[in-house]
């Protein structure tokens, strides 16, 4: 079982970085005036290393393991650690009783509970007469920790204040402080235990405290006490990004959903924080001015008043605080400059500077690193760059895949065509401005999968000769790297979709493996050049081979539809949610256009399979669960009155309509049907309610 | 179970509390108001069940003990599932959660414990499931040793389906509006909104206890804070609708929730209307 060493009673909250949301909205906040590294977090990770280094492991420790490290201890005859950690181990079952209490199934007994304070005392006295050996911070951090889950707060004040505040810098004391801080918190001293949880970082603490304090009326209660408390930060840090919730939640559920440390902000209160930070900066008595007025304008910014917040925050680089405010100033300044500064080439070269320096400061080492830049960068690139390109689709594209985030994919997906080609072009010219010095360096180029893209999206919009054109240099050997190798390899465009399906068996799997099973020509291309031909020569056909050839068109684009089987010919991957997407024309369409053309035959069979296709289910079911599959025959809805679920049947459907077509044709012509019409389940079912 | 009972035997008539913090320690004020209405029961959350990351239900926001009821007052311990927990059967929930409270009693020094109450919000997704469970509450060998009640809470839009197997339902008349329309009607509640339901009552098969709200909910909306609390005109003229359709949820009646901001909100005699049998 995972278990972590409880360092503070009082850290008994998290602090959420983000909302949660089905969707990542890159909204991240971006005032963050301290690191975020988390004191519980930094000091875990550092004793992990202690023990990864004493058990003289390579391996990356997670967490104590007792019954290693004590067997460890005894092979090097190490006694004194030994009794350490056989401590150490009854002291976390003391905890575990504690986290029983609270969310696990096995509440402790009365009996439970009274051998927890007995093993406490035990170990606090135990440890208290070994804070004179070499491992003296380990003992006395051990005794802290009983005292604190006895309550013996006062002993550890007087503790650390006589004793453990002279030890040694180490982690061990550093989780003592900690304690103490606590200690003085539940002792009614919470002013001087708030200096020490803001000092050490320990925000889980601070939150804990400060849960109903963070109103603007209480952060301005707090400065007038002490302007250069070190808990200021904290408050306005946690005021700004309430605000920044409140204005997101502002949508048609207000803030239903948000974060569980979510203070209701209202507009009036926003404005009051905002007048008051200037008033701070005015003052001259706080230390960090820059952190009062990189909030005021971020305020400013969030709730309108734009003009202003690109003033203030421009003001507020040149003031002082420590290097992380300043480095959220200049964050912030870019992200503000960015949605108001003209187009033009100083703000090329301005972003240039900020993103290059923002690219060092994201590969700053895991141990001081917190994630800030890179989410300025994400929130940077996809809210205030992408809209700012939009008039330049070439530069936009360039920053998406800059920023290696996954929109980029989404985004050279579903742009046009044309601005793809310019994208390609621009990739493979040299550089002439800052900007594009910075983005072509940072870009990793692949001309292939964009040659096949803007191949695909002529395939997309039917344009056969234009695909031909950007499909017919890539070889065979690319598709067979792609994911959906084996579908290309199996399935066949030509096979009537509404009579056979194409199932992918583990067979086919094992095999492929097996056999290796590689395409020799390019599938795209194939087909690509056989609906140019077929396309090409349908007005030269008429009657019966043009409706043939009609017939052969619809089976084809229902393949490469996005119900087909043969979906991979336009997309890379399927899903069940899946639509016509932008800049596509609707296959399915032109598939049911083909076979209306088809069923205009006089040929019996050629008619039956016409009107078969054109009851296809695939042709019209739609992932759209607000509306429903509309165009379906029928629909299975809750019935309160049956209480089950009962068929709708929607006769105006086109569904319908192609099942009644091929209805009446059967009755039209007894015992003609085919044996795929006449066993076809679905339309058995149509029958029964039909005659 | 409640087929073999009369109603009054399972539900008699008195005055009741929830009480839904996450310590139990009551303030002058709140055993005052204890003692003036006459209060003889607490359904006290002891915990919440809610799914865990590994894809098995789990105890949550577990109270602590700081203080007892006052002599008399029974407590009857509450137990807060969300929906998912019900979306398949957990073979040993039931158990699990009638030990724990039975631990928690034991540990605590609770006695005289003779009910549970189970609270979800179930669906017509999650209605055989959570039955099932119920079920399985009822006939686990610890409760029918130490217990003689189960409830659990009925909300209005479980009205319309069958009734669960407990010995009565706890008819939560709140929460009845669609938050999103908080405009056109108070989403905590509204008569407006209880009338739908309000025909399903005479015929609900199951002895039925009525919560009604005194509680106030505060959200930001578009960046205005918004307060929604009940007018007790509101509360009252509910009451008396449903008791004229259904008489016997006069009989046992719970306000939600004890808190001294509860208790000051609305005057004595509307207190005195809510607990009016």
């Amino acid at each position: 079982m995972k278990r972590f060493i409880i360092i503070s009673l009082l850290a008994a909250a998290m602090l959420p970085m983000k909302a949660c949301l089905w969707l990542d909205n890159h909204n991240y906040y971006l005032f963050s005036a301290y690191n975020h590294l988390e004191f519980q977090e930094r000091v875990n990770k550092v004793c992990d290393n202690n023990w990864k280094a004493y058990l003289g492991s390579n391996e990356e420790y997670f967490w104590f393991r007792a019954d290693d490290v004590i067997k460890a201890a005894r092979e090097k005859g190490d006694a004194l650690m030994v009794s350490y950690l056989e401590n150490l181990k009854k002291y976390l079952d003391c905890v575990t009783i504690e986290q029983q209490k609270q969310n696990e199934w096995n509440y402790p007994s009365k009996e439970e509970i009274a051998q927890q304070q007995k093993d406490l005392q035990a170990i606090r006295n135990y440890a208290l007469g070994k804070t004179k050996t070499k491992l003296r911070s380990q003992h006395a951090l051990l005794y802290m920790r009983c005292n604190m889950m006895l309550g013996r707060h006062q002993e550890n004040i007087t503790y650390w204040e006589q004793t453990a505040k002279g030890f040694i810098d180490t982690v061990y004391r550093d989780m003592m402080e900690n304690i103490y801080a606590g200690a003085l918190y539940k002792s009614g001293r919470g002013a001087e235990a708030a200096e020490l949880f803001a000092e050490m970082g320990d925000c889980n603490s601070l939150m804990t405290q400060f849960y109903k304090k963070r109103s603007y009326q209480a952060i301005r209660q707090h400065y007038l006490e002490n302007p250069t408390s070190k808990v200021l930060p904290f408050l306005v840090q946690d005021f700004v990004n309430n605000a920044q919730e409140a204005i997101d939640g502002a949508g048609e559920e207000g803030a239903f959903g948000g974060k569980l440390f979510i203070r209701d902000l209202t507009k009036d209160e926003v404005w009051q924080m905002r007048n008051f930070c200037e008033i701070v900066v005015r003052e001259g008595k706080t230390d960090t001015p820059i952190l009062w007025k990189t909030a005021k304008a971020w305020l400013e910014y969030m709730y309108g008043d734009k003009k202003q917040a690109t003033k203030d925050i421009l003001a507020a680089t040149k003031l002082d605080g420590t290097v992380r405010m300043k480095e959220c100033a200049r964050a912030i300044l870019l992200y503000i400059t960015a949605d108001q500064a003209k187009d033009g080439e100083d703000f090329d070269n301005y972003l240039a500077d900020e993103l290059a320096w923002l690219d060092e400061k994201i590969k700053e080492p895991e141990g001081s690193n917190d994630g800030y830049f890179y989410r300025v960068k994400n929130r940077l690139t996809h809210q205030a760059l992408t809209k700012r390109y939009t008039n330049r689709p070439t530069i936009a594209v360039a920053i998406l895949k800059a920023s290696g985030t996954y929109l980029y994919d989404t985004y050279i997906d579903t742009m046009r065509v044309d601005g793809l080609e310019r994208y390609l072009m621009y990739t493979n010219t040299p550089a002439k401005t800052k900007l594009d010095k910075y983005l072509k360096a940072s870009i990793e180029k692949n001309d292939t999968i964009l040659e096949d893209l803007i191949g695909t999206k002529y395939m997309r919009l039917c344009q056969w000769d234009k695909a031909i054109k950007w499909l017919e240099h890539i070889p065979a050997k690319y598709y067979n790297g792609q994911g959906y190798q084996i579908y290309a390899y199996v399935r066949k465009t030509d096979v009537e979709p509404w009579v056979k399906r194409q199932w992918i068996t583990d067979e086919n799997f094992e095999y492929a493996r097996k056999y290796n099973w590689t395409l020799r020509e390019n599938p795209k291309l194939v087909f690509a050049k056989e609906m140019q031909m077929k396309e090409g020569t349908l007005h030269l056909l008429s009657g019966k081979a043009k409706q043939q050839s009609c017939y052969d068109l619809a089976v084809r684009y229902a393949q490469a539809s996005f119900t087909g089987d043969c979906w991979y010919l336009m997309r890379d991957a399927k899903s069940a949610n899946d639509s016509v997407r932008v800049n596509e024309t609707d296959l399915r369409a032109k598939a049911l256009n083909y076979l209306q053309e088809a069923a205009l035959t006089n040929d019996f069979t050629l008619k039956e399979k016409a009107l078969f296709g054109m009851a296809w289910s695939e042709l019209y079911r739609t992932s759209d669960f607000e509306t429903g599959n509309k165009d379906l025959w029928r629909e299975s809805v809750w019935s309160e009155q049956a209480g089950d679920w009962v068929w709708k049947v929607k006769r105006q459907s086109p569904q319908y309509r192609a099942f009644q077509g091929l209805a009446d044709l059967e009755k039209q012509n007894p015992n003609r049907t085919a044996q795929y019409v006449s066993r076809c389940d679905e339309f058995i079912q149509f029958k029964k309610q039909y005659h | 179970m409640a087929g073999c009972r009369q109603d009054k035997e399972v539900l008699p008539e008195g005055n009741a509390v929830y009480y839904w913090r996450t310590s139990l320690r009551l303030d002058s004020t709140e055993r005052a108001f204890l003692r003036q209405y006459h209060i003889n029961k607490v359904y006290c959350r002891y915990f919440d069940v809610v799914m865990g990351d590994d894809g098995k239900p789990r105890p949550n926001a577990t109270i602590t003990f700081s203080d007892t009821l006052p002599e008399g007052v029974e407590i009857i311990p509450t137990v807060y599932i969300t929906e998912d927990c019900m979306h398949e059967y957990h073979e040993d929930l039931a158990e699990k959660i009638v030990k724990r409270i039975a631990q928690m009693n034991e540990t605590n020094d609770i006695h005289g414990v003779r009910e549970i109450q189970i609270d979800c919000d179930y669906t017509s997704r999650s209605r055989k499931v959570y039955y099932d469970f119920l079920k399985a509450v009822a006939n686990h060998s610890l409760f029918t040793t130490h217990y003689s009640l189960l409830s659990t809470t009925i909300r209005l839009h479980q009205l319309s389906m069958p009734a669960p197997p407990v010995d009565y339902g706890v008819l939560m008349i709140y929460n009845t509006g669609d938050p999103r329309k908080f405009m056109e009607r108070n989403p905590i509640l509204d008569i407006r909104d209880v009338a739908p339901y309000v025909s399903r009552l005479s015929d609900y098969q199951l002895p039925l206890a009525a919560a009604y709200p005194v509680y106030r909910w505060i959200r930001n909306i578009h960046n205005v804070r918004v307060e929604h609390t009940v007018e007790a005109e509101e509360i009252l003229r509910v009451k008396r609708a449903v008791e004229k359709e259904r008489p016997d949820l006069s009989r046992s009646i719970i306000t939600y929730h004890l808190d001294q901001e509860n208790i000051n909100r609305y005057k004595p005699n509307t207190y005195e209307e809510i607990y009016h049998h």
